[in-house]
């Protein structure tokens, strides 16, 4: 037995170690520019020569920092909610009334997977440079290509929904008892749907928050992003810089946390408690 | 004239044909099943009636009024769905309430309503509850509810009962018609389990790709089904050939069926001679069963597999698998077939 025993022990401690090293190599550099965003100067030596909220300071009190924070809160809340407002009804209607062209819709969906984002970005700027939708530069070609960006979540998680209510079988049984199409689905799928689509909200504002390669691309400096600060600031203050990045890590945290409080948030009806029995 | 009317309605996907000239009509109060196996098209036609499904030709009334070409929410027919299909966000009262709701009504008006229909499908207490925390009788319970507080002119109910295990299913359409002969409810119920079909309805129609193979009551699709394809469906007929039986004094068919209860049963050794009119087929027992009160024996017989069911008692005690054996048909017993 005791041979087992140690056998058993010593696994323990290689997962032990093998999940600190990942952890110490997940969180160093976050570690790192935590400390250097509140370092007064880090020049020789492990740890800071003094510690310092001044950069902190420098960034909530400098306009453009405020500015770029807005800008990108503004394309994120519209881009998805008019790629909700767009993508919802959509989804829903091919769903239950022409489930055989969902095909499609699957397949344009996930076409922006196919491309990266250089290539994409690259096309979008030849495309919408000159003729008669000259936007690049413009927060709209931002919002276009968002759009398209976030489609695959939307899309994923509106159908999932979509297909766990048997949204078919309901808005059939709300029409026979006197519903219109519409009071259909106001009154009866989307309250279902709404916490499914509410996460995938959340994950694509947090992703366009994130993103920096379009944003580069398409506007650069005319309409300077969080992302693009960040760059920008880079150049002059490494410190500074840091300061944005854990601001915008706290932020994703939070972000992140509520997606998860959500995603096990459920509609009055699904917290089930006892099943009856017969 | 009757209350409701089918009249010849067809209905193609994709070139084929999956209603094929459908006519049939229901009494007032009635109780109708429409039986079939999966395919059928009984389905396909309970929702062509529930105005979800189109079709290619053919009417539809209920009463004086022509509904063909009306959606459904203006039939005035209530619908029951095979899983049950409530809202998942609504308590018992709210799913009770919404057709109501969506007819206008105020609250004051239809809550009366809707607590009589409660007590009526013996939910009382339950109102607050939602589907999620109810078990699948009571979730179906609480649909048919649903659908009878508006008082529809018919009500159709799409296999209510498949979606159940068989203890609840067995009461839970014991309970439905009993509700139905109560509110005095034309309907249509469809389903695929004989049992249930002869066991609740005042009427059968028997279907078979897209086809009426046979109406009638209860009784007369049981003791006398007019093709092979209903013998067989029904219950567990023989079917036999004329030259199988062998009588002179046989209808004019070439198919018969006979139930395994009017075939008797004899060890060869023992039998006694056959009476006239009556036939005499000999066989070696393959297989025995006891079902309770009664045994059922396969008996194989010139290549065929005759179903024989006698009661359990200490005559046929002696009979063991194996052993040869004597079957006597009556030829008065003996349903001709429509090929």
């Amino acid at each position: 037995m005791k041979p087992k025993t140690s056998g058993k022990s010593d696994g323990r401690k290689w997962h032990g170690t093998v999940l600190g090293v990942l952890l110490v190599y997940l969180f160093l550099p976050v570690a790192g520019t935590l400390l250097f965003s509140l370092a007064r100067q880090w020049q020789d030596g492990i740890l800071p020569d003094g510690y310092t909220l001044q950069w902190y300071g420098s960034i909530f009190t400098d306009g453009r920092f405020l500015a770029a924070v807005g800008r990108t809160l503004l394309v994120g809340v519209i881009t998805v909610i008019v790629t909700l407002a767009l993508m919802v009804p959509v989804i829903f209607v091919l769903n239950v009334y022409f489930p055989k062209w969902e095909r499609l819709l699957q397949i344009s969906v996930l076409l922006p997977f196919a491309f990266p984002p250089v290539v994409s970005a690259i096309g979008l700027i030849k495309m919408y440079s000159s003729g008669p939708v000259a936007i690049t530069g413009t927060v709209w070609i931002l919002i276009g290509v968002y759009f398209i960006m976030i489609q695959p979540f939307i899309y994923q998680s509106v159908r999932n929904s979509l297909s766990t209510i048997n949204a078919k079988d309901l808005v059939e049984a709300a029409e026979m008892l006197g519903a219109s199409r519409m009071a259909a689905f106001r009154r009866v799928i989307l309250p279902n749907i709404l916490p499914g689509t509410l996460v995938a909200s959340l994950l694509s504002f947090s992703m366009i928050f994130g993103e920096f390669v379009m944003s580069r691309m398409l506007v650069g400096g005319q309409f300077e992003t969080v992302q693009m600060y960040l760059y920008n600031q880079m150049n002059t203050s490494g410190q500074a810089a840091s300061a944005v990045v854990v601001t915008y890590f706290a932020l994703i945290l939070v972000l992140s946390g509520l997606v998860l409080k959500l995603g096990a948030w459920k509609p009055k009806g699904y917290r089930s408690a006892q099943v009856e029995e017969e | 004239m009757s209350y409701v009317r089918i009249e010849n309605i067809n209905k193609s996907y994709q070139q084929q044909k999956v209603l094929n000239d459908i006519s049939f009509s229901i009494e007032e109060g009635q109780f109708l099943t429409l039986l079939g196996p999966s395919g059928c098209g009984k389905s396909t036609l309970l929702r062509a009636i529930a105005g979800l499904n189109e079709i290619d030709s053919g009417s539809i009334s209920v009463g004086d009024r022509n509904i063909t070409a009306l959606p459904s929410k203006e039939r005035q027919i209530g619908m029951v769905f095979q899983s049950y299909a409530l809202f998942p966000n609504m308590t018992v009262f709210e799913n009770i309430a919404f057709g109501l709701k969506m007819d206008k009504m105020k609250k004051s008006e239809y809550t009366p309503l809707v607590e009589e229909m409660i007590a009526l499908i013996d939910l009382k207490g339950k109102e607050n509850r939602y589907p999620a925390q109810l078990s699948g009788g009571q979730q179906q319970r609480v649909a048919l509810a649903r659908s009878l507080v508006k008082r529809p002119k018919v009500l159709l109910l799409d296999e209510p009962l498949s979606a159940l295990d068989a203890q609840i299913r067995r009461s839970l359409r014991t309970e439905i018609r009993l509700l139905q002969k109560r509110l005095k409810m034309t309907t249509i119920f469809v389903t695929h389990d004989q049992e249930e079909a002869l066991t609740v309805s005042d009427r059968i129609i028997i279907m078979n790709q897209g086809r009426i193979e046979q109406e009638g009551s209860p009784e007369d699709i049981y003791t006398h089904p007019a093709s092979e394809f209903v013998a067989r469906f029904i219950g567990s007929y023989n079917v036999l050939k004329r030259s199988d039986i062998g009588l002179d004094s046989l209808p004019d068919t070439e198919l018969f069926a006979v139930r395994p209860e009017v075939i008797s049963i004899a060890p060869l050794a023992e039998a006694p001679v056959a009476e006239l009119g009556t036939a005499t087929i000999e066989g070696k027992v393959e297989q025995l069963y006891i079902l309770g009160n009664v045994i059922r024996f396969t008996v194989s017989a010139g290549g065929l597999d005759i179903l024989v069911d006698a009661l359990n008692n200490s005559t046929v005690h002696r009979i063991q698998e194996g052993m040869d054996v004597r079957l006597f048909l009556p030829a008065d017993k003996c349903e001709p077939l429509r090929q």
